[in-house]
């Protein structure tokens, strides 16, 4: 492989000119404005939907619900519904992001909110507290350390969607990049990879340090609203997004899309199987390698770095590289998600061997056992429960990416869909919608209640 | 009772298990001393009754006698080997002659019973057989394991999950594990700190007795006087790092508890 990296290398020299890495501003801007602006509205939706949930308030229930189901559908499906209804532009990028994210912050926060220690709470209603009081003294001060931890989590997150949302049109630095790659202009897409790995780089920089202080959290919110003002989508064109809307309906699919939707099912599931399989048995040497409690520092530092350089190239863009190398089709894809998988799970996994409780590994160690024997018995098995549920937690990610990848020519379910929105047949491009939604809502909630079963919920915020 | 005793080392120490002479251990390089110059002899077998209010020092002083914890000034010499200036492999084979049972949380709760309490054996195996035990356990690795349980009366929960035992039950299995590891020492943090008045008897009394059954010696932190009156045959008292207090408890002496009243 090492011949065709030199070739796919040579094609991707980077162009750096100064007035193109100006030009590369705004959209950088662009970018992320829309990932404060949806964040800003995922949480302003997600918590007090949570916490009207938690109080059992009438309706509340209906609502998580129905904002919850869209957690099932990949951004970049969203995105591409919302660039039809509302034109190519951040508008419709910003509408994409924030119902994916509230999605995904309603149901974390439900969860946080309803598994809040009751005690203080009855103590509440004891007094006779309103539902509104026992909300302000009661819900939110129990649960606002862990509402603030994960939404520093999310915060890297969004700017990622927020990359893939502008690939279809959703404004920012994706859509430049899909653009470039369009032309085939490849030195301006490896200016753009560049640019793009570098503001990731910051903000994870930045999300660490949010990880350690929450509460900073809250200062992007002035920046997000102003965001959500600035990208609002016009709603000038209101007829005109109806009509577009109903030419959507009712879904069809041809007997062509028929014949071939098991091929692709099985192309879409394959890639993700692939991908979270390999990366899983790269993070189990890669992860307690990386240790700091269980590598030496020689060996844990650098490969720390070089698995957060994986981590760091978002799939979609891991995707576009390989296909030049391996060409179009799901092996692409599956390398895509591997590579940015083992990153992603060598740092999880090596994490969960570090804060597996000290004490039974020192009353193991207190038995005269080797390190190894402390490990076996100790260390590991206290590490698998979380070790679990950042595997499941990354498969499911994977087969709504694995969808996402069909943009880029990996195939699957994904790329037909996208090919349906290309050609304008919007009626069977809704029809691979709800296919893609009935493929991932099942393996959701399968890993859901994998989750609760075992008391991991929080485990796998990351 | 009797009045304190000096706690000054007795001449000859031939035979004694533990010594421990101008003990001084810091937390941390510079911060006040937890323990400030003690001085104890353990001899084999005694059962000593660790007791103090919060804060007096006397987890720092259990971790220091395992090994756990370096000390900043004095020396613990272990059966003959000096125990605060060991690392490596002689630490690790020193430690396994000192056992450790803390308050709670010591357990490996995903494991089953009979993995936790045959923990005890590893230091006493090779790597290659702990992997192996792992995965499959031979019927006469089991037995042990049984033995040890039946000893603490929980023979019939050898292949449960742990974490399905009450925190009684959860004492007990560590007190099975320290029976494999048949230590000369027990180490014992608080080990009914956390269980009601009944348990908390019954796992002293079951403690106590196996220690003497053994030839272990027992040293156990707690912070019930009366139980300490009730079951051990020595009680140190410990205030602000120093032993105020250094008297028998009044359970009569075994072979075991050279007469110390």
């Amino acid at each position: 492989m090492s011949g065709s990296l030199l070739q796919v290398l040579s094609l991707y020299t980077p162009y750096l000119s100064l007035s193109y890495l100006q030009a590369l501003v705004p959209p950088v801007i662009d970018t992320i404005g829309l990932a404060l602006g949806a964040m800003f509205i995922a949480f302003a939706l997600s918590v007090p939907v949570a916490i009207a949930d938690a109080l059992k308030l009438p309706g509340a229930r209906l609502v998580l619900l129905a904002l919850t189901a869209f957690r099932s559908i990949p951004e970049l499906t969203l995105a591409i519904f919302c660039v039809i209804l509302f034109g190519v532009g951040p508008g419709a990028g910003l509408v994409a992001l924030a119902l994916y994210y509230a999605a995904a912050t309603t149901r974390m926060f439900s969860d946080i909110v309803r598994t809040a220690p009751s005690g203080p709470l009855d103590a509440l209603r004891a007094t006779g507290a309103s539902r509104l009081q026992i909300a302000l003294f009661g819900l939110l001060p129990l649960t606002q350390a862990d509402l603030l931890t994960y939404g520093a989590y999310e915060f890297e997150s969004a700017l990622r969607a927020s990359i893939v949302v502008g690939a279809v049109g959703g404004g920012g630095l994706g859509s430049e990049l899909v653009g470039s790659i369009a032309v085939l202009d490849f030195h301006r897409v490896a200016t753009q990879i560049l640019v793009l790995v570098a503001v990731i780089a910051a903000f994870d920089a930045l999300a660490v340090q949010l990880r350690r202080h929450p509460r900073w959290l809250l200062l992007t919110a002035p920046f997000g609203l102003v965001a959500v003002v600035a990208y609002s989508p016009r709603l000038l064109a209101f007829d005109h997004a109806m009509d577009v809307f109903s030419q959507m309906l009712p879904p069809e699919i041809t007997s062509d899309g028929l014949a071939h939707l098991p091929e692709r099912l099985l192309e879409t599931l394959w890639m993700a199987l692939a991908g979270t399989g390999g990366a899983v048995v790269v993070a189990m040497v890669a992860g307690p390698a990386s240790a700091r409690n269980l590598a030496p520092a020689w060996l844990a530092i650098p490969l720390r770095r070089l698995m957060e350089l994986l981590r760091t190239v978002p799939e979609i863009v891991w995707g576009l590289i390989l296909i030049l190398m391996v060409g179009v089709g799901p092996t692409a894809g599956a390398w895509a998600l591997g590579l940015h998988s083992a990153g992603s799970l060598s740092r999880l996994f090596a994490e969960s061997l570090e804060n597996a409780p000290r004490r039974p590994q020192a009353a193991i160690a207190q038995t005269g056992a080797s390190p190894l024997q402390v490990f076996a018995f100790a260390t590991a098995p206290l590490a698998l429960g979380p070790i679990a549920a950042h595997a499941v937690f990354r498969l499911e990610w994977n087969l709504r990416m694995a969808t996402v990848l069909g943009l880029i020519g990996a195939g699957g379910i994904g790329q037909a869909l996208y090919e349906a929105q290309q050609l304008m047949f919007y009626r069977q491009m809704v029809a691979y919608i709800l296919i893609t939604w009935a493929l991932i809502a099942p393996l959701e909630q399968l890993g859901q209640s994998f989750r609760q079963r075992r008391g991991l919920l929080r485990a796998a915020v990351a | 009772m009797t009045a304190p005793e000096s706690a000054a080392l007795p001449p000859g120490d031939a035979g004694r298990l533990l010594t421990v002479s101008s003990l001084s251990v810091a937390l941390k390089p510079g911060a006040a001393p937890i323990i400030a110059g003690l001085d104890l002899a353990i001899e084999a077998g005694e059962t000593v009754a660790l007791i103090g209010p919060s804060g007096a020092g006397k987890t720092t002083l259990l971790r220091a006698l395992g090994g756990q914890i370096r000390p900043s000034a004095g020396a613990i010499v272990f059966n003959g080997a000096p125990l605060s200036t060991l690392s490596g492999r002689r630490l690790r084979e020193t430690r396994r002659l000192i056992g450790f049972v803390a308050q709670k949380h010591d357990l490996v709760e995903p494991l089953r019973v009979h993995r936790n309490v045959m923990a005890g054996a590893l230091g006493r195996w090779s790597d290659l057989r702990a992997l192996r035990y792992m995965f499959w356990a031979t019927a006469s690795e089991l037995a042990e394991a049984r033995r040890a349980l039946d000893a603490v009366g929980l023979a019939e929960k050898l292949k449960e999950p742990t974490s399905a035992l009450s925190g009684g039950e959860q004492q007990r299995v560590a007190i099975a594990r320290a029976l494999v590891q048949a230590p000369r020492l027990l180490l014992a943090d608080e080990p009914v700190a956390s269980l009601d008045p009944t348990t908390a008897a019954e796992v002293l009394d079951l403690l106590t007795r196996l220690c003497r059954e053994h030839d272990m010696a027992l040293v156990c932190s707690l912070h019930q006087p009366d139980l300490a009156q009730r079951f051990f045959g020595r009680i140190l008292e410990l205030q602000g790092g120093r032993l105020v207090r250094d008297g028998a408890g009044a359970t009569p002496p075994s072979a075991h508890d050279p007469g110390r009243a």
